[in-house]
């Protein structure tokens, strides 16, 4: 009876959703339907509020699948060959300092919205073991998720910075209350370093708005200024401060140390929203306001940031070998695959930077499917330690399974989507290096080349250590169980994605290039 | 000819002291003073109303004379400007009434008249400094201000920590009005006037001597005690923790309203003239980034919630001078903006401070554990009006903020707004430590926290407004434009 609930609950909004919006004309005139993607989550927060506490769960289920029917939607509204901005919604909010209400998505962002969907949805399932404070945990997960679906539909500075900030917050309170290990700590850390690089964000983006001779936060007419709106001193004095600001939540070295400590004690959900989610926009945000904005300054400064990103992606990878907390593994997998993200954005090439937009996809998907995985697992082992797990395999075969295939993604194995963004990445620094351009990408494409290598042996080594092997602790043997249905189904739900978007993954890629391309036009990329 | 309309919030309020200095004169000892409250309340909501009609008046231009009501040879004038900080000032004051009402019961005094009254004299004062047109008659109304605040911050007599505060508080007060008024002589000698926009014209045609100089800097000195800008906040700890808890936020919030209003006059319109401008722009622009700066950083270590609200009323001083350095019709609508949400942040959280010491009778902030489950109200009371005041969206400080560090990056003062903004998230540690207290600790003593319904209207106000103000600014935010329009 149950999991017949489970599905009538998920499918009932989401076909209701999806049909809403079908008509082109009659539904998105009704409402606008990217503002009722940002409602749809703050209004569940609301509504779990004011409604009993075992009601809790079900609405936010009902509203992630609400959304999941709203995102498809804009999925298949958004043409591919028309290309710029569409679904375009705006209001006059602030006239005395040129703020709007302005949402709208181009390619790029129609990934981004899928993006947020999906994991909202996997994350209200994988949330339904929460026991303490229920209804508390589903109000801050709701409001988190309503942050970063603003943050990725704002096409106004103001806006953008408000949502971006404001889904720092619950995260606070999710990792302080419901985490585990050194929460308090970690939440502490994770809200003052992203609200510090936030910080640098503020004030750039002032200084925009007063030094071009436009006048406005809108982002569209910001990224269609002349390579030379702002001039050259500008563009290099802030295009490495927005870099890093925006780095910041995207784990770039060296302020990556938020987040293994950050996703180490969050509870599952909110690691998964995080990594999957809000660090994506770090990524989304640099290719969203920085690189149009600043060209200039970014090409000055890319060939030296690039570094950075290197640092990232091997480091990160050779800090995972030696973990001893399962968690932790993740966290700081999670850190080297953002890197290869950053790494992509820095080559400067369509391709590269497609690589990097479906990479985000992909590492959201992903990671949020590996958090999933690990929660799970910690849920009916109750110790993350490396040294005291074992044997796992035969006691749950069907969550095994599903980790190596999480496993496997995170690698890049061709079939899943890590492949694609990967491939993208590394073909993007290869034209980068070898068309005469910057000398640094020929040194750096080997080295990132390498990180696949070390992923692959820090994944094996947690799949050996933790499914294969002789148990090491007799009560797991006797108490551990294999995953229910309402954990299967979520991770089960990521892996069909990531399948999805490694086995077909033309449409994914032709939206990312519907942003690429006119971006790297304007820029000019590496010659 | 004199306009009663000039001056009514003020008759209003003085009125209304009188009135219950008397009726508690009449009264026989042993009878209930809940009677006096509502007399207090009632005559500072008839003060607000009067604002209302006056601002219709100066709206829909229905009043006699043309333009914004005037007495006393125009000293007195209730301009756009004026009737805005005149708001904040009354509602601050009713807010204060709520909190007097809790904090008596628990502290009980038997001269809840007196400091009633007095509490209204002090806004009376407030409320005219923001329509003085003229130093002296700025001077005496600042006066009224100070000497009854000296007198509420000492009010409750057999308490050490509220005598050392009035006796602090005095101390400092009288030597920076001395200061002031030294200043004001001294402009006085350079000009042959004391009216404000009198100054600006002599000033106009004068060059920058040292006497001018000296005079602007014992200005900004005397006056700058009064919002507790560094490094004349000395006193401001000190005085915060001591004074009873009201009182501490009617200064939080009043006291730096007025000071506000009475620098937004005197400089922008009296001392804007070429000569002296970049003197005190970029003498404040120091002040401004070392109370940011100190403000922020000595509050870390506090853990008396008290004295940790007065360090922060310092940061929060030096972010709302920052706006008002930068001036222009930004400038003074982000600063009108900014004093606005302040007044529903700061009085949500210093209700929620009275509120709780009252049940348990500390200011600790480790005493605050678990007040998600003893009364979840004041847990989102502390949340949204200590992150507002830290200024992290969807709250309104965010969108204050913006404009004022909008504002300073107008003028050029860029390196000011990234100070503020770094320090913002320094403040964030203390503010979060409350918070984490309030939200995710675990309660010692689980008893409920029992609150009256008016002060659950009053605490879900604060909430809504700081709530809704952050990201739809625009009622507000054009209100403060249009009177920022007015001045310049």
């Amino acid at each position: 009876m149950f999991p017949v609930q489970v599905l009538a609950t998920i499918m009932v909004p989401f076909a209701a959703a999806f049909g809403f919006f079908h008509s082109p004309t009659a539904g998105p005139n009704l409402l606008p339907i990217l503002t009722c993607f940002i409602l749809i989550p703050n209004l569940a927060a609301f509504l779990i509020m004011a409604s009993p506490e075992k009601w809790a769960r079900w609405i936010s289920l009902f509203s992630a699948s609400l959304e999941l029917g709203v995102a498809f939607r804009v999925f298949t509204l958004y043409q591919t060959t028309a290309a710029g901005f569409q679904l375009v919604e705006q209001v006059p909010w602030l006239n005395n300092f040129g703020i709007q209400y302005l949402l709208g998505v181009d390619g790029m962002s129609t990934l981004m919205v899928f993006l947020v969907a999906c994991v909202y949805f996997a994350g209200s399932l994988i949330s339904w073991s929460i026991s303490m404070r229920v209804k508390e945990y589903f109000v801050l997960f709701s409001l988190l998720v309503g942050g970063v679906a603003g943050a990725y539909t704002s096409l106004d500075l103001f806006f953008f910075f408000l949502f971006y900030e404001f889904a720092v917050l619950p995260m606070y309170l999710l990792v302080g209350i419901w985490g585990s290990g050194r929460k308090e700590y970690a939440a502490m850390k994770l809200t003052l370093m992203l609200l510090a690089g936030s910080a640098f964000m503020l004030v750039g983006f002032l200084a925009m708005y007063f030094t071009s001779n436009v006048h406005t936060f809108d982002i569209r007419v910001l990224g269609d200024l002349s390579q030379t709106g702002f001039n050259t001193d500008f563009q290099n004095f802030w295009f490495p401060l927005l870099f890093l600001g925006f780095g910041v939540i995207a784990a770039v070295f060296p302020f990556h140390t938020w987040s293994p400590d950050g996703y180490g004690s969050a509870p599952t959900a909110a690691s998964m929203l995080h990594a999957g989610v809000l660090k994506s926009l770090g990524g989304y945000s640099i290719i969203r306001v920085a690189l149009p904005a600043l060209p200039l300054g970014a090409r000055h400064w890319l060939p030296l940031l690039v570094f950075l990103t290197i640092v990232n992606i091997l480091y990160a990878a050779i800090v995972a070998l030696k973990q001893k907390d399962f968690k932790y593994v993740i966290a700081y997998s999670s850190v080297s695959h953002c890197g290869a993200i950053l790494f992509g954005i820095c080559t400067l090439q369509v391709a590269g930077l497609n690589g990097a937009v479906i990479q985000t996809l992909s590492h959201g998907i992903v990671a949020a499917m590996t958090f999933a995985l690990v929660g799970t697992v910690y849920g009916k082992a109750h110790t993350r330690e490396l040294a005291k797990l074992g044997g796992l395999g035969a006691a749950m075969p069907v969550l095994g399974g599903l980790f190596v295939a999480a496993a496997m993604a995170n690698v890049g194995l061709p079939g899943l989507s890590g492949f694609v963004g990967e491939f993208l990445i590394f073909l993007g620094s290869y034209r980068s290096g070898f068309h005469g351009g910057f000398d640094v990408f020929q040194v750096l494409f080997p080295t990132a080349i390498l990180a696949i290598v070390l992923t692959a042996i820090y994944y094996l080594r947690l799949v050996q250590i933790v499914f294969y092997g002789p148990v090491k602790d007799p009560h797991i043997k006797e108490e551990a169980k294999d995953g229910t249905f309402i954990e299967i189904l979520p991770i089960a739900f990521l892996l069909a994605v990531s399948l999805a978007v490694g086995l077909y993954p033309k449409p994914f890629v032709d939206l990312s290039n519907a942003a690429i391309a006119p971006l790297i036009d304007h820029i000019g990329g590496f010659k | 000819m004199i306009q009663v309309s000039a001056f009514l919030p003020e008759l209003w309020l003085v009125g209304t002291a009188i009135v219950l200095l008397l009726l508690d004169l009449i009264r026989g000892k042993q009878q209930s003073k809940d009677l006096l409250y509502w007399i207090a309340g009632l005559g500072t909501l008839g003060a607000l109303i009067s604002l209302a009609c006056l601002n219709g008046c100066c709206a829909a231009s229905a009043c006699p004379a043309s333009g914004p009501a005037q007495a006393f040879a125009g000293f007195l004038k209730t301009d756009p400007v004026a009737l805005f900080f005149k708001g904040v000032i009354l509602l601050a004051t009713l807010i204060t009434l709520v909190m007097t009402f809790r904090y008596f019961k628990s502290h009980g005094t038997y001269y809840q008249a007196e400091f009633l009254a007095i509490l209204l004299f002090s806004a009376s004062g407030a409320s005219a400094l923001t329509s003085a047109q003229e130093i002296v008659t700025l001077y005496i109304s600042l006066e009224t201000l100070t000497i009854s605040s000296y007198l509420l911050a000492s009010f409750m007599k057999k308490d050490k920590g509220s005598n050392e505060a009035g006796m602090k508080y005095l101390l400092l007060g009288a030597f920076s009005s001395a200061l002031l008024l030294l200043g004001f002589s001294y402009l006085y000698g350079l000009t042959g006037t004391t009216v404000i926009v009198d100054l600006a014209k002599s000033l106009g045609i004068q060059t920058l001597s040292p006497m001018l100089a000296l005079a602007v800097i014992l200005v900004i000195g005397g006056l700058a005690f009064k919002i507790s800008l560094a490094p004349f906040h000395m006193w401001t700890p000190d005085v915060y923790e001591g004074a009873p808890t009201p009182v501490t936020a009617f200064l939080s919030v009043v006291s730096k309203t007025a000071g506000f209003a009475a620098f937004v006059r005197l400089f922008w319109v009296g001392l804007s003239a070429q000569a002296v401008l970049p003197v005190w722009v970029g003498l404040f622009a120091v002040l401004a980034a070392m109370s940011i700066i100190l403000g922020n950083l000595e509050a870390l270590a506090q853990h008396n919630i008290k004295r940790l609200m007065g360090y922060s009323s310092i940061a929060q001083a030096g972010y709302i001078s920052t706006g008002f350095l930068a001036g222009g019709q930004l400038g003074l609508t982000a600063v009108l903006f900014y004093v606005f949400v302040y007044l529903f942040a700061n009085l949500g959280v210093f209700l929620a401070i009275v509120i709780v010491s009252s049940k348990t009778g500390s200011d600790e902030i480790a005493d605050y554990a678990g007040m998600w489950k003893r009364s979840p109200l004041i847990g989102i009371v502390l949340l949204v009006g200590l992150l507002s005041l830290a200024g992290v969206p969807p709250f309104a400080g965010f969108s204050g903020k913006w404009y004022l560090f909008g504002a300073a990056v107008h003028m050029g003062y860029t390196w000011l707004a990234l100070v503020g903004m770094v320090f913002s998230v320094v403040s964030l540690y203390y503010y979060l430590q409350v918070v984490r207290q309030a939200l995710v600790a675990d309660a010692k003593d689980s008893s409920p926290i029992e609150m009256n319904l008016l002060e659950k209207a009053v605490l879900l106000v604060c909430v809504i407004f700081t709530v809704t103000l952050g990201f739809w600014p625009t009622p507000i935010m054009n209100v403060a434009q249009a009177a920022a329009t007015a001045l310049f």
